[in-house]
């Protein structure tokens, strides 16, 4: 029997469909694309970009939007670094050799507090989410050159930078198929599985949920709008300083354009997921989809030697393909709401 | 005993003068009917004894005793629950993650906490029951008859035990069939001894379940008296203007 829940179910979730398509391509494109190296190669470029389009799918959830993101990650990275390694011409770092794991905390806190500071400018500011988070883009990428004069500051050889090392590159386990996991993807699937039980079982996700779907109800009814929408940034900056961390690990020279663009990326990863732009509508599951399939088509694309200049191309299309799916599902959806409430 | 006193409520938004010195009370057991052209003040009055606005100026007393009530939450824990005229559901959202929007029911504690879903599901089912609605609580609003979005916003008032139920013209957007049950419904929480607050632009639901009839006109209280004592054209004159003063 043809039903509409059935294939609105089917809709939702197709992603996983189309990432299983895009892979079985990939693996006839290339005889490298299912060695163990490069599924592990794959989960590793998902992790940073995951840690991201986690907190940004808070943020769309609640109706708002995030710029700012890959702006933290970089100065949460290049402070990080900086606090730990020595002062001179080839390392550029502070000099004030702190405790690698305080150093930590600070890059952490001060993701969060970015984030905060961008919630309390929205709410209390009374301004639109996306000028003020541009500004921030703008300001935090400027902070980092300004600060760097455009040197890089590198952890290169130094004990100290081995607590960022291990997050970002540290081989955890080996999982015979998928190669040896890292210590980065274990913790952005913590990061889902956390993410995902606070938004689906815990009052904080409800409310986003509510928040982002009718906000005046939700006031109405109570829920504080404006603390929760401070709340919901300050997570996302925290997000973006941790996926900093993992990504300065990686690097271990901090660049003052790192992270640069990726901003896109990230906002294709949460819409391509299912995350609605307009608020309210979107799974942790659903980003997370998105993100895998992101990084499978750039290492596929990689292992089949496309031209560096096409790949933009390429990407931007899956973007657009990925749009032109999720205007269909939402026609459907209101064509199934039609249905059901004539059927009454 | 008066369970809701409202002394010399004013209310301004900027030069606007929503409302000005009203006063307004209500017993146990009563139902007012609240009448008034548009614009005449009846949603912003409705709205400051459910909390969203606080007033410019005036006292407002509950079962005898000064109260200030500055949030929506505020007024739910004085006994005061209200139906928004426009509802306020969230689209994207369960009938029952609506019903408890604002008060879901949790275990553990803070951070640690959990929604328990099946507890929720289950009382909402219990309280669609009692509404003699068909809305399971499961279904998504977006996906329901405008007298089961309805009958989703009523549920809300019925999960704490009110003292004083405000309607927001509650018969303004459903069928004929449906104006009769929430009648009997503002019929049956009166025999239960709640007070019910019903704003409303239809003489006949004001005339057929109203004890007694307020009529504001451009923020003023002009006429409060029983029902048994005026007549529909009476109060149609006062809140048109035809009337000077009752």
């Amino acid at each position: 029997m043809f039903s509409y829940n059935r294939l609105l179910f089917l809709i939702d979730h197709l992603i996983w469909g189309i990432l299983v398509l895009v892979f079985v391509f990939f693996i006839f494109q290339s005889e490298y694309f299912l060695t163990e190296r490069n599924i592990s190669n794959i989960l590793t470029a998902a992790a940073v970009l995951g840690v991201l389009v986690a907190g940004q799918t808070f943020v769309l959830i609640s109706g708002n939007f995030d710029l700012s993101t890959e702006s933290t990650l970089g100065l949460a990275a290049l402070v990080g670094i900086w606090l730990i390694v020595p002062a001179g011409p080839t390392t550029f770092g502070g000099g004030i050799f702190m405790n690698p794991y305080l150093s930590i905390i600070c890059s952490l806190s001060m993701g969060a507090l970015i984030g905060y500071a961008i919630g309390c400018l929205i709410t209390y500011g009374n301004m639109h989410n996306f000028i003020v988070t541009l500004a921030a883009l703008l300001i935090i990428r400027g902070l980092m050159l300004a600060f760097t004069e455009g040197a890089p500051v590198s952890g290169f050889n130094n004990p100290s930078a081995d607590v960022f090392y291990w997050l970002g590159h540290e081989k955890a386990f080996r999982v015979p198929g998928l190669g040896k996991i890292s210590v980065a993807v274990l913790a952005t699937g913590l990061v889902y599985i956390v993410c995902h039980l606070i938004l689906k079982h815990h009052k904080f996700g409800r409310e986003l949920y509510a928040i982002g779907g009718n906000r005046d109800a939700a006031e109405a009814l109570g829920i504080n709008v404006n603390r929760r929408i401070r709340q919901v940034y300050m997570l996302s900056g925290l997000l973006a300083a941790l996926a900093g961390w993992m990504l300065a690990g990686r690097v271990v020279s901090i660049q003052s354009n790192l992270g640069e663009t990726f901003i896109f990326t990230v906002f294709a990863g949460a819409v391509i997921g299912g995350v609605s732009l307009q608020g309210g509508r979107g799974t942790m599951l659903g980003a997370l989809g998105g993100v895998l399939l992101l990084s499978t088509i750039d290492r596929g694309l990689n292992l089949m030697q496309v031209s560096v200049f096409w790949i933009k191309v390429i990407q931007g299309s899956v973007i657009l393909v990925a749009m032109l799916i999720d205007a269909q599902r939402v026609r459907l959806k209101e064509l199934s709401i039609i249905a059901t409430s004539e059927k009454k | 005993m008066k369970i809701l006193e409202l002394k010399n409520i004013s209310k301004s938004f900027g030069a606007i003068h929503a409302l000005e010195n009203v006063d307004l009370d209500i017993t146990p057991g009563e139902a007012l009917g609240l009448m008034g052209d548009n614009g005449a003040g009846k949603s912003t009055l409705v709205k400051i004894v459910a909390g969203n606005f606080s007033p410019t100026n005036g006292e407002i007393f509950i079962a005898g005793k000064k109260t200030s009530i500055s949030n929506p939450l505020e007024a739910r824990n004085h006994g005061i629950e209200i139906v928004y005229q426009d509802l306020k559901l969230c689209n994207n959202l369960t009938a029952s993650a609506n019903v408890f929007l604002g008060r879901e029911i949790n275990s553990g504690f803070g951070f640690f906490s959990r929604l328990k879903h099946t507890a929720m599901n289950d009382r909402a089912a219990e309280l669609f029951g009692e509404l003699q609605s068909e809305t399971r609580p499961n279904d998504l609003v977006e996906r329901m008859s405008g007298g089961q979005r309805q009958a989703v916003a009523l549920a809300r008032t019925r999960l704490s035990d009110p003292k004083i139920v405000l309607l927001d013209e509650p018969t303004a957007a459903i069928s004929i069939r449906q104006v009769a049950g929430i009648l009997a419904r503002i019929k049956q929480l009166k025999e239960t001894g709640h007070a019910v607050i019903l704003v409303s632009h239809r003489m006949m639901d004001v005339f057929e379940c109203c004890d007694r009839v307020a009529v504001l006109r451009r923020g003023n209280k002009i006429a409060d008296k029983p029902i048994a004592n005026t007549s529909p054209e009476e109060v149609t004159g006062l809140i048109t203007g035809a009337l000077e003063k009752a």
